[in-house]
């Protein structure tokens, strides 16, 4: 564990740590989270542990990407709303930017031989990264980890979830159903299908 | 293309989405299949531009916009993708305890596992686009382990994945 520093927190400081580790982490959303767990909780002791579990769980439910919405909330625990665009703000900004130049760099480039040579290689690992992805998304609901009583209830909700994403793709792919109703019936499903805490 | 409507756009697909890939399937539907203001080449050149460095999931969009409208379509794209994030603050406020309430938790995860059906019937056209021969097949299937299985770094795997492209161009 980081040695505490305790700094009183200021915009500054606090976008500081947000710039440095929200553009240097790779690998998505929960090694980010973890990074500035240790920077806000263990070293500034800016937030308490019950604030960051707060954050985090509250962040996996709200709509959008996880990460995002963490930064708002650790940054408005922090510093009020200010701390929290100060969040929001430097973990997309740079990123944004970076995006952005790649693809004007295409834009520009795009029809050269060798570039469309490597484009062909990375547009196969956009599938691979897709396929990884719903992987991913999907893998908590079939694998989770419990006792030997609860191994009928594993069974149940790996079945569940196997017919709801069988449900939605042949939807989409068979029958032309737009996300938004299959979107909008999930949730019904899901209203009556509750997910009791373990 | 209307800058406000496309901000709007993409606030649907990020508002109805719990993870950066599943806003995928609204924003292929809206702009590729819908308005035909957007190629499945592009789109797949946006999810380049948006896993080849660090920073959040998602970032994709933002470069949907800039091929839609340039910079202020980036600009939309991101702002899109920051919006739903402030829910989360009249949420701390008011959703405490229901954050672990069963129902809610259920609404969730069938978002969630729909979203996972969504998203593979939109990697079919993508896939059919792509994979063009054995080269680009053993991409894909290399890519899914990787990602699914070791730690590596989405942005080495897209860097190996354009010197093979290099490599077969070369080759030939």
């Amino acid at each position: 564990m980081p040695a505490p520093t305790a700094h009183p927190p200021t915009l500054a400081r606090l976008t500081r740590v947000f710039l440095r580790i929200g553009n240097t982490t790779f690998g998505g959303g929960n090694p980010t989270m973890a990074a500035l767990r240790r920077e806000f909780v263990d070293r500034e002791q800016w937030l308490s542990e019950e604030d960051f579990a707060l954050a985090y769980s509250l962040a996996r439910v709200t709509p959008g990407t996880s990460v995002i919405a963490f930064c708002a909330a650790s940054g408005a625990k922090i510093l009020g709303v200010a701390g929290a665009i100060s969040g929001v703000l430097s973990e997309t900004a740079p990123s944004a930017a970076a995006a952005v130049l790649l693809t004007w760099g295409y834009e520009r480039w795009g029809t050269n031989p060798f570039v469309r040579a490597a484009m062909a290689g990375t547009a196969a690992a956009v599938v691979g990264i897709i396929l990884s992805s719903a992987w991913i998304l999907m893998r908590p609901y079939f694998t989770a980890k419990i006792g030997k009583a609860g191994r009928n209830r594993t069974l149940v909700q790996a079945a569940g979830a196997t017919i709801l994403i069988a449900a939605a793709f042949i939807g989409a792919w068979r029958f032309g159903f737009t996300p938004v109703p299959v979107i909008g019936l999930a949730v019904l499903v899901g209203l009556l299908w509750k997910d009791d805490p373990q | 293309m209307n800058v406000l409507l496309l901000y709007l756009l993409f606030l649907k697909a990020t508002l109805t989405s719990f993870s950066g890939p599943s806003s995928l399937p609204m924003v292929r539907n809206d702009f590729v299949v819908h308005r035909h203001v957007l190629s499945d080449r592009e789109l797949n050149i946006a999810m380049v531009a948006g896993r080849a460095g660090p920073g959040p999931n998602g970032l994709y969009l933002v470069s949907v916009g800039y091929f839609i409208d340039g910079v202020p379509g980036a600009i939309a794209g991101a702002l899109a993708l920051i919006t739903p994030a402030f829910l989360i603050l009249p949420m701390m406020r008011w959703l405490r305890r229901s954050a672990s309430h069963p129902r809610l938790r259920g609404a969730i995860r069938a978002v969630v596992l729909a979203s996972v059906g969504l998203v593979l019937a939109t990697a079919l056209p993508l896939a059919r686009d792509a994979v063009t021969g054995a080269v680009p097949l053993g991409i894909v299937v290399a890519t899914f382990l990787l990602l699914s299985f070791t730690m590596v770094e989405s942005a080495w795997v897209m860097l190996g994945a354009a010197a093979l492209g290099l490599a077969v161009k070369l080759g030939t």
